[in-house]
């Protein structure tokens, strides 16, 4: 009888191991519904558009093929958890986590217990890993870094006075908060704050009151993303207010370059600019020739990226390497070449150095400002808002 | 003084979509008693057509009126497939009904059109702005505005003068007795439906050519509102949906306006308090219909 068991297990082990070894089961619990799907949509297929390339060319190493695993979380945070614990029963050993800090937050605890690496697909609050913990990366340029970049250019230009328009009701939106501090620590002035409320339909109230301040302030910055932001600048600009308006990724999205002279003028940060022969223009022909019309956001790339993040640290992992052993590998992973830019997680807590985009919209057409080192010495510590 | 007078334009733009949209949910619960959260797909449907319209290069001036037979024939559409069967159930079928008609349209834009947010291109003349008298206006408010004093002439003369006006608010104040009269209930309520989605696809031009852009769960907002509005005016009264509206507009603009800087993180939550209030002083809303006289809610 013993023996009989023994034997089973054995073979059961045999069975088991060899079906890990030919693929790396990767969990996909994005948002392709509701508010994030803006996001998750893109990423997701710029992820399997690099799964699919490196399946093709016989896995990671020639060997590994990777296994997507997809769930639909409909952009809820309870959703997020309950697809997460899912998939974990699956057995996945990477897990891929949905466009925003709040409902990736919301997988912490099974993300943590079962010890399997997650990344987020795009949310870029750097105090995703610093609550997550060790098994929580993100994939994307922070808040306080890219709010430091747009401060830094808005300040080099001759902008002293600042106005930003936060919303509290997630990370991300509280992101001018940042762009205030980094201001300040130039020599530059806040002048205004003012809340908004994610969905908020009418900015009206805020718009007067900005265009009414005698002098207008020189830049009014913030996160606001569809549909808020294009209400948000539309009125801005009806009421009068002719300041620089800087934006964040969140507006990465076809709406904003079909909005009009409202949004002329207007700056925002992103991920990743396709600069003739970089990885992404490279990127954006592949995609143009896999689903047959252009990219229209980063968000693209930004999949693409995931996809490469996987592959390097399947590779320097190894073939058999348990979800902790590539959580370690991941960890440690200097310059991958993404689509958008080099990534690197070694010497960070999740959140990677990535090279941060400053885009400019003219006449509906994007823009190309530069893509400058922010300063360590000023980008603010990650914190709650 | 001139702050004070900047603002309570915004706050009449945003009051008038709010009485719009509330209008819509009031036409046709004065009559059926059904409080139909599928309004905002209705929007989303008006919505659509303008994105078509723009990629097909139509003109904006032909795509309104294209986007507002689209929700009237919707809304007729939606009463005809899902409503009419439930007629006779109880207020609770038909309300369940109604999320699951909103739900399946959901999903519907979802899969055929794309979960992605769709920008809508719109005439450059609505982002532009106008002085009248040292204000500075812009052209959506002011469209906003204009178009929702039409919409209330056009109803309040449709509702005293035409036959179907006039049947129609027989049929609101007694629905039995108007039926007894000869009043044919398919006609009214087919007229109900039609007049709430073309008040739909007027309040999606407006809510449209703010945030230039459609996606399928952009009904959930309006509707929330407009479901406010109509309780804060008096269920099933139209004055009072009109007056509902008004008074909400004013409440968030004003609070948004006014409110001291440390208190505007909880805008909305003394926004729905003030809502609260006058509810209290007046639990059955501001004109209450005559239907609900009786009852204490």
């Amino acid at each position: 009888m013993k023996k009989t068991l023994l034997t089973t297990g054995i073979l059961a082990m045999a069975l088991s191991g060899s079906a890990y070894a030919d693929t790396l089961k990767v969990g996909v619990a994005t948002a392709q519904t509701g508010a994030l799907a803006h996001y998750d949509g893109p990423v997701v297929e710029g992820l399997q558009m690099g799964v699919d390339e490196i399946n093709a060319a016989g896995g990671i190493g020639g060997t590994l093929k990777i296994e997507l695993v997809q769930k639909d979380v409909r952009s809820d945070a309870a959703q997020t958890a309950i697809a997460t614990q899912e998939l974990v029963d699956a057995g996945v050993k990477v897990l891929i986590l949905p466009c925003d800090a709040d409902p990736s937050l919301a997988a912490i605890s099974i993300v943590d217990s079962a010890q399997v690496p997650a990344i987020s697909t795009c949310a870029s609050s750097p105090t995703l890993p610093m609550i997550g913990g060790d098994y929580m990366f993100a994939n994307f340029p922070g808040d306080n870094v890219q709010a430091t970049v747009s401060a830094q250019w808005a300040y080099d230009q001759g902008m002293t006075t600042a106005y930003i328009v936060y919303s509290p009701d997630t990370q991300y939106t509280s992101m001018p908060l940042y762009f205030a501090d980094v201001m300040e620590t130039l020599g530059g002035e806040v002048v205004g704050k003012d809340t908004y409320t994610l969905g908020q339909q009418d900015f009206s109230a805020i718009a007067t009151r900005i265009a009414n301040m005698d002098p207008q302030p020189d830049v009014v910055m913030t996160s606001a993303y569809e549909p808020d932001f294009p209400s948000f600048i539309k009125a801005l600009r009806a009421a009068g207010v002719t300041s620089q308006v800087i934006g964040s990724d969140g507006i990465d999205s076809p709406t904003t370059f079909a909005i009009g002279p409202a949004a002329d003028r207007l700056v925002f940060t992103t991920a990743g600019h396709p600069t003739e022969n970089s990885a992404m223009a490279e990127f954006n022909a592949k995609y143009k020739e896999t689903y047959g019309e252009e990219s229209q956001t980063v968000f693209n790339a930004i999949g693409y990226d995931l996809a490469k993040v996987i592959e390097a640290a399947s590779l320097a992992a190894g073939p058999d390497a348990t979800s902790q052993e590539l959580r370690d590998a991941i960890a440690n992973l200097e310059n991958v070449q993404g689509a958008t830019s080099l990534i690197t997680y070694k010497g960070t807590n999740g959140m990677p150095v990535r090279e941060v985009t400053l885009i400019g919209v003219m006449d509906g057409k994007r823009q190309l400002i530069g893509q400058p080192s922010p300063n360590p010495a000023i980008i603010p510590a990650p914190k709650m808002q | 003084m001139e702050l004070f007078l900047q603002q309570t334009v915004n706050a009449f733009a945003l009051g008038g979509t709010y009485a719009l949209l509330a209008l819509g949910l009031a036409v046709v619960f004065s009559i059926m008693g059904l409080i139909n959260f599928a309004h905002g797909e209705l929007m989303t449907i008006a919505g659509y057509v303008l994105m078509y319209c723009g990629l097909a290069g139509i003109s904006f001036v032909f795509a309104v009126p294209l986007a507002l037979l689209a929700s009237t024939f919707a809304a007729v559409l939606m009463e005809r497939v899902a409503f009419r069967p439930v007629r006779n159930s109880s207020g609770a079928t038909m309300l369940v009904t109604s999320f699951a008609v909103a739900m399946i349209l959901q999903v519907l834009f979802q899969n055929l059109i794309s979960v992605r947010s769709q920008p809508v291109l719109l005439p450059e003349a609505l982002s532009g702005s106008i002085m009248i008298g040292g204000l500075v206006i812009g052209v959506n408010k002011l469209v906003a505005i204009i178009s929702t004093v039409i919409m209330l002439i056009f109803l309040d003369r449709f509702l005293s003068k035409q036959k179907y006006g006039i049947a129609m608010r027989a049929a609101a104040e007694d629905f039995a007795v108007a039926r007894l009269m000869g009043i044919r209930a398919n006609t009214v309520i087919a007229g109900a439906f039609a007049i709430s989605g073309l008040l739909a696809g007027v309040a999606a031009i407006l809510w449209v050519s703010q945030r230039a852009s459609v996606d399928p769960l952009m009904g959930f907002t309006p509707v929330l509102k407009a479901f406010i509005a109509a309780i804060l005016g008096g269920l099933g009264s139209l004055r009072g949906a009109v007056a509902g509206g008004f008074l909400l507009g004013f409440i968030e603009i004003y609070l948004a306006a006014f409110l001291p800087p440390a208190l505007q993180e909880f805008r909305d939550p003394i926004g729905l308090g003030l809502v609260v209030l006058v509810l209290l002083m007046r639990p059955n809303g501001l004109l209450p219909a005559a239907s609900l006289k009786a009852e204490k809610v």
